[in-house]
């Protein structure tokens, strides 16, 4: 797979994904979208890289570090890195729904704030359930990424 | 909109959740520390079991308990957010899971199966964990669908966790055939809302007691109701739908089996009582359904008469299909599986004679029966299936063919599965003895001479199997794998911890009588449920919301 036309397509359209994903991601909790779906999304742009790139592309050409080819996949440092995503995100999830506990309200309440008079945006929302999300977001990223390399490369 | 007060009662419904989700959430943080790992994942057992005692006494069991309460996920109100209740029966569910959840953890700390997934096992433990508290916890058809999913995740990873070809063989099969169910699931869940507009369990209950006033004819409901209890049969590993226990159950680690066996098998049987008697007794529909070929005619006000001859048959063929397997295996996990299919045809038959007693005195009657039978088949088989774990921990192997004076080489070991088998059998003065007593007595009372026939095969099928088992494995001449065992003190001690408990279960059987009468009266009081979630309707809460915000 790793052709020039791969590898161009891949140039063209990865920068793309990533911005819509993350615009899927910030619109979640009150239009289509939300940390599910833009973790899976970025998860999209990873594989296309993986395609092609080859596995090792992510830490050899874009972290700079040494890679024996020949070692085992989940012992990777970006693999292991993923894991870490994948159980940070989690427990952000877990401490935002249980933010509210300590004002008093059920678990998962969410709430939101307009920020007036922000350059550019004029008028801003900043809401709650964005903890959330990005946690959800670590964690489809963290998880799909882990299984993509840890199964790819066998 | 007015914000829900969170009282004591209403926080704790969520405490047992809280505490394995932190917990899953430390194991996870903590997964290159393997002694903290444990540390936290003990902490967490604990806080559980701490929970479910609070939850035991201030809702259900103290003289002023509210005998219900329930929490308002994210201050959404009923039927819009999702619900938890805790009710007797979600109460006694939980109760049986801890004991046991417990022990299974206690278990795993001293024989930890090897290799690369090592640092997931307590992270996944605690997910099954929270799955089966979700499942028992929960007032929302859909969200019992996804805590069902969620248990199912991690049991997938531990049915496929020791990763040798038979291992993977056994989870391919257990994950197809549960990603069929959960689609089955999902078409029930689906076709219920379109017959009815809601899934909260109380607005259902509600709505198809009054169909006319809701403008919904509640027919299909009958066959949707169908759907979802092939569904929880597969859970609780009901004939037709026993197949895949066996290989699932001896590719788990065994301390994990005895879970499967005495928490997601209950889960079912939960799913099954709470949904049939709770929530879709009090439907008004007319069920006529003559059956010439046996020449009974089903029929009823309800779909209950309908759920009870589709138990009555599936718990009659788990009885013998559990009972003649059982005798025939040649290993102890073997022997064991097909026990629980045969086990769980006892705690469906006094379900399905609640379904069709005519009565209400009847009805609370057999629950009783099949709940006391359910915590000494939870009992007993964690036991039992722990033993396995020691067995092989200790041995290396748990085949008949290997085995032999284990009786002697470990006397402890030997008297905690003699009394776990005993319990199974149903000897007196051990839970197992109450347990087939009420479930006899329920038969007796419902006058039914081809169940009580039926009861007492299945019985002397126990008794064949269990007499084999231990005459191969406890009895004999020792073996080489026997003779060089090393039997660890802390597991021995878990086991005769249990052992104690179905002893104690026996002789102080009062109170837990008494506990699950409650939980019985609890799984039968509709309108006390509707009352307590109270699900609002739409234009209620446009009145209390005066203008929103």
């Amino acid at each position: 797979m790793t052709t020039v036309i791969m590898r161009t397509t891949a140039r063209a359209i990865v920068p793309i994904i990533l911005v819509v994903a993350i615009s899927l991601f910030f619109d979640g909790h009150n239009l289509p979208g939300g940390g599910f779906i833009g973790g899976v999304l970025t998860t999209t742009a990873f594989a296309i890289v993986y395609m092609g790139f080859g596995l090792d592309f992510l830490e050899r050409g874009i972290l700079g570090r040494d890679v024996d080819p020949g070692k085992e996949p989940s012992r990777d440092r970006v693999v292991l890195a993923y894991r870490r995503l994948f159980a940070y995100g989690f427990a952000l999830a877990v401490a935002s729904g249980l933010a509210p506990l300590l004002f008093g309200k059920p678990f998962l309440t969410q709430t939101f704030e307009m920020l007036e008079g922000v350059p550019i945006y004029d008028h801003l929302e900043v809401a709650s359930a964005l903890a959330f999300d990005f946690g959800v977001y670590c964690v489809v990223v963290g998880g799909l990424l882990t299984i993509l390399s840890v199964v790819g490369a066998e | 909109m007015t914000a829900t007060p969170v009282g004591t009662a209403s926080t704790l419904v969520i405490a047992p959740m809280l505490v394995v989700l932190v917990a899953a959430a430390g194991t996870l943080l903590l997964g290159r520390h393997p002694r903290a790992r444990t540390a936290v994942s003990l902490a967490g057992g604990a806080g559980y079991a701490i929970a479910v005692a609070a939850i035991d006494w201030y809702i259900v069991l103290a003289p002023d308990a509210p005998g219900i309460a329930t929490y308002q996920v994210g201050d959404l109100p009923a039927p819009f957010g999702i619900t938890l209740v805790a009710d007797g029966l979600s109460a006694f569910m939980l109760t049986m899971v801890a004991i046991l959840g417990i022990a299974s953890l206690v278990f795993s700390t001293r024989h930890l199966p090897g290799g690369e997934g090592r640092s997931y096992y307590f992270p996944l433990f605690h997910f099954l964990a929270l799955g089966v508290t979700g499942a028992f916890l929960t007032g929302d058809l859909f969200n019992l669908f996804v805590w069902f999913e969620v248990m199912l995740m991690a049991s997938y990873v531990f049915v496929a966790y020791s990763g040798g070809p038979q291992h993977t063989r056994a989870a391919f099969w257990y994950v197809t055939l549960n990603l069929l169910a959960s689609a089955v699931f999902l078409l029930g869940v689906g076709g219920i809302y379109a017959t009815t507009g809601t899934l909260n369990m109380a607005d259902l209950a509600q709505r198809l007691a009054e169909p006319a006033a809701y403008g919904l004819d509640p027919v299909p409901v009958v066959g949707l109701l169908g759907l979802l209890l092939s569904v929880f049969a597969i859970k609780a590993g009901l004939v037709p739908f026993q197949f895949w226990i066996p290989t699932a159950y001896r590719a788990a680690p065994p301390q994990i089996t005895a879970l499967l066996a005495g928490a997601t098998k209950k889960v079912g049987i939960y799913a099954i009582i709470r949904l049939s008697f709770t929530i879709f007794a009090g439907a008004e529909v007319a069920v006529d359904l003559p059956l010439p070929l046996v020449g009974v005619a089903i029929t009823g006000d309800s779909p209950l008469p309908f759920v009870g001859a589709a138990l009555f048959v599936m718990a009659a063929g788990s009885i013998l299909l559990g009972g003649i397997g059982a005798v025939g295996r040649d290993s102890m996990e073997g022997v064991f599986a097909y026990s629980s299919i045969g086990q769980v045809g006892f705690i469906a038959i006094p379900v399905a004679i609640a379904a069709t007693a005519a009565g209400p005195e009847l009805r609370t009657f057999a629950i009783i029966a099949a709940l006391v039978y359910a915590l000494n088949h939870t009992l007993a088989k964690g036991l039992l299936f722990l033993a396995v774990g020691t067995v092989r921990s200790a041995t290396g192997t748990s085949r008949f063919a290997d085995l032999g004076g284990l009786a002697k080489r470990s006397p402890p070991l030997a008297l905690a599965v003699f009394v776990g088998s005993l319990a199974l059998v149903g000897i007196p003065p051990l839970s197992g003895f109450f347990g087939k007593f009420l479930v006899f007595d329920a038969a007796a009372r419902a006058g039914s001479g081809p169940v009580l026939v039926l009861l007492l095969v299945g019985s002397l099928l126990t008794i064949a199997y269990a007499t084999r088992l231990w005459n191969r494995s406890f009895w004999g001449a020792r073996t080489d794998a026997v003779e060089a065992a090393t039997v660890d003190p802390v597991q021995i001690a878990i086991l005769v911890g249990l052992a104690v408990a179905i002893i104690a279960v026996g002789i102080g059987f009062e109170p837990v009588y008494e506990f699950a009468e409650t939980a019985a009266e609890a799984a039968l009081d509709t309108e006390g449920y509707v009352d307590a979630v109270d699900p609002q309707t739409a234009s209620e809460l446009a009145g209390s919301n005066g203008g929103g915000h």
